[in-house]
């Protein structure tokens, strides 16, 4: 674009030298410096390559169209000078017609071409964004590793005491773990829930307390002790989990039904207190209905009932004494 | 035993406050003290709970003195003079192989999966039942005394689903345990499963059931617990054996194991 500017000024100048004096040279080159400034202005606004090319063709095409009028020109010169001027009036208006029409049409280009990078950029934007959301992911599907880019743990997340109370109640074996895996790796809940009893070993030596405690895949263990039987390092697995389940459920996470089971312990002395049906059945195969346990002595439930009490077990699962139920 | 309670459940009472687990779980063992008995149980959590209790105990004086101020509110000591065990312990090493063979009236002709359950033989540390936890023979032994044969079948030590609490709290993971222990089960062709535990047995029982809802499958495999199967092997009916009691239907099983 700046070629064509330059190209135009030699054209008024060709025109001028033939025709006229200097007076009004400088309008017409100040005018058509100023279109080729606004044009230049705009272009460098876009600051791209393809625009430079695209417009080549086009400088092309003008300059056929000035020779054209060059001819012309040298033909008037040789006939009369008056009509010519006025000619010359008529090109500069057309020159400046077309000048206009070609800032128009490139500053459509222009446009149209911010559009396409604007366009272009942002979708860039969004490929990197997925790109970057998949690697996040995966991060989240690695479960294996406690330390992310993400997530630097620091002491500031340890918690002593919490470690301290697994030594304190004689699992010191908590210790002597060494990550090896064989826990996991014979873990039947890990085979189908997001239980994972190597990390939470691991967590409960680190002292990460909030972890341990707050995440439900700690009650997906059904004790079954495979872990602990297959351990290298013999560490109380079980026993461990079991710990962490304490603090658990005295920081507040105890799933409903279980505070139920604690419920029925208290109202009867069983966790799963006899009903009708086999109340039925004991008749049937010739048992006294009520078996001789609690059920049949209420000295031994009240002394149930004070057990739970003096641990303050009501208290811990909200045992409403008025109701028989809980005070939620 | 009179008076007794609640073991209380290993897995629940366990998992919330072991001090609260421990002093019931020790109340029961001074109701056997009081009339100088040891405990036998037919449960692996009842079994767990009183077993590791009693042993946690006779162990530490510490935790002895801890729990022994509990129970001095309910007028209770305990003094660590009795044993627990199993039903199938006793029946092995207190009965005998010899012995039960000869009260066999009816031998069986049945093939079975056995379903050992987790807390009678472990946490072997501590339990201290002759065998080998990983691939043990007591229950097996037990069961072909009877003349039914043990069918071996894959993972046949893994746990049913039901302990932890687990049944209780998260049914949908209780049950795919279950769903791939009757998965085994059935590719070994058997015509019954046999358990010693009544929790085991419910979650095979009440928990095929499940199963089948859940998985649109139509697993019609009978429980029965060792007691049932030496009970039929010894002549009993199974109105007595209380057969007609399960969800599982165990008449064709029962029918084809007297040759009926």
């Amino acid at each position: 674009m700046i070629i064509r500017g330059v190209f135009s000024m030699t054209i008024i100048n060709r025109l001028k030298s033939l025709f006229k004096g200097d007076n009004e040279e400088t309008d017409i080159n100040n005018d058509v410096s100023n279109t080729s400034d606004d044009v230049q202005v705009t272009s460098s606004q876009i600051e791209s390559e393809p625009v430079v090319a695209e417009e080549e063709p086009v400088v092309e095409v003008e300059e056929a169209t000035v020779e054209e009028s060059e001819d012309s020109s040298e033909d008037l010169a040789s006939d009369d000078i008056e009509p010519i001027e006025e000619k010359v009036e008529a090109l500069k208006e057309e020159i400046h017609e077309k000048v206009e029409a070609k800032k128009e049409e490139i500053q459509e280009k222009v446009e149209t071409i911010k559009e396409e990078i604007h366009e272009k950029v942002e979708a860039e934007l969004d490929a990197e964004e997925a790109d970057e959301d998949s690697k996040n992911n995966d991060k989240e599907r690695d479960k294996m590793t406690l330390l992310t880019d993400k997530e630097l743990l620091t002491d500031a997340n340890r918690d002593p005491d919490f470690t301290a109370e697994f030594i304190d109640s004689g699992i010191e074996t908590v210790k002597h773990c060494f990550q090896c895996g064989t826990c996991s790796g014979s873990c039947p809940s890990g085979r189908r829930t997001p239980y994972k009893v190597r990390q939470i070993v691991r967590k409960c030596l680190l002292g990460l307390k909030e972890e341990v405690i707050t995440d439900d895949a700690l009650w997906m263990c059904t004790t079954c002790y495979t872990c602990q039987e297959r351990c290298l390092r013999s560490v109380k697995i079980v026993e461990i989990i079991k710990k962490a389940r304490n603090i658990a459920a005295h920081a507040g996470y105890m799933a409903k039904p279980h505070k139920m089971t604690g419920v029925f312990v208290m109202n009867t002395g069983h966790g799963v207190p006899i009903n009708d049906a086999t109340k039925a059945l004991r008749a049937k195969i010739g048992l006294p209905e009520i078996p001789p346990t609690t059920h049949a002595y209420p000295e031994a439930l009240e002394e149930v009932q004070k057990i739970c009490k003096i641990t303050g077990f009501d208290e811990l699962i909200g045992y409403d004494e008025a109701t028989g139920g809980l005070k939620e | 035993m009179e008076g007794a309670s609640c073991c209380p459940a290993p897995g629940v009472f366990g998992s919330f406050d072991e001090e609260t687990w421990a002093t019931i779980a020790a109340r029961n063992l001074t109701l056997a003290e009081d009339i100088g008995a040891d405990i036998m149980t037919e449960c692996n959590g009842c079994f767990g709970s009183l077993f590791e209790c009693n042993h946690m105990l006779k162990e530490s004086e510490e935790k002895k003195a801890e729990i022994n101020a509990n129970l001095a509110e309910i007028g209770r000591e305990y003094k660590g003079t009795i044993n627990v065990k199993h039903f199938a312990q006793i029946l092995r090493d207190d009965v005998g192989f010899e012995k039960l063979a000869s009260l066999i009236e009816k031998p069986l002709d049945l093939n079975v999966a056995v379903h050992y359950g987790c807390h009678f033989l472990k946490p072997t540390a501590t339990i201290g039942i002759e065998d080998n936890a990983e691939n043990p023979s007591i229950l097996d032994d037990l069961v072909e005394i009877t003349g039914a044969k043990s069918i071996d079948y894959k993972d046949k030590m893994m746990c049913c689903g039901a302990g932890g609490g687990l049944r209780s709290r998260d049914l949908d993971v209780t049950t795919s345990f279950t769903k791939e222990k009757l998965d085994h089960m059935t590719e070994a062709g058997v015509d019954a499963i046999v358990n010693v535990c009544p929790f085991c047995h419910l979650q095979f029982d009440q928990g095929q059931i499940e199963v089948n809802e859940r998985y649109g499958t139509d697993f019609a495999l009978p429980v029965f617990h060792l007691a049932q199967l030496y009970g039929l092997a010894m002549g009993l009916s199974a109105e007595e054996l209380t057969f007609d009691a399960q969800r599982i239907d165990a008449t064709p099983a029962i029918k084809k194991a007297l040759g009926e």
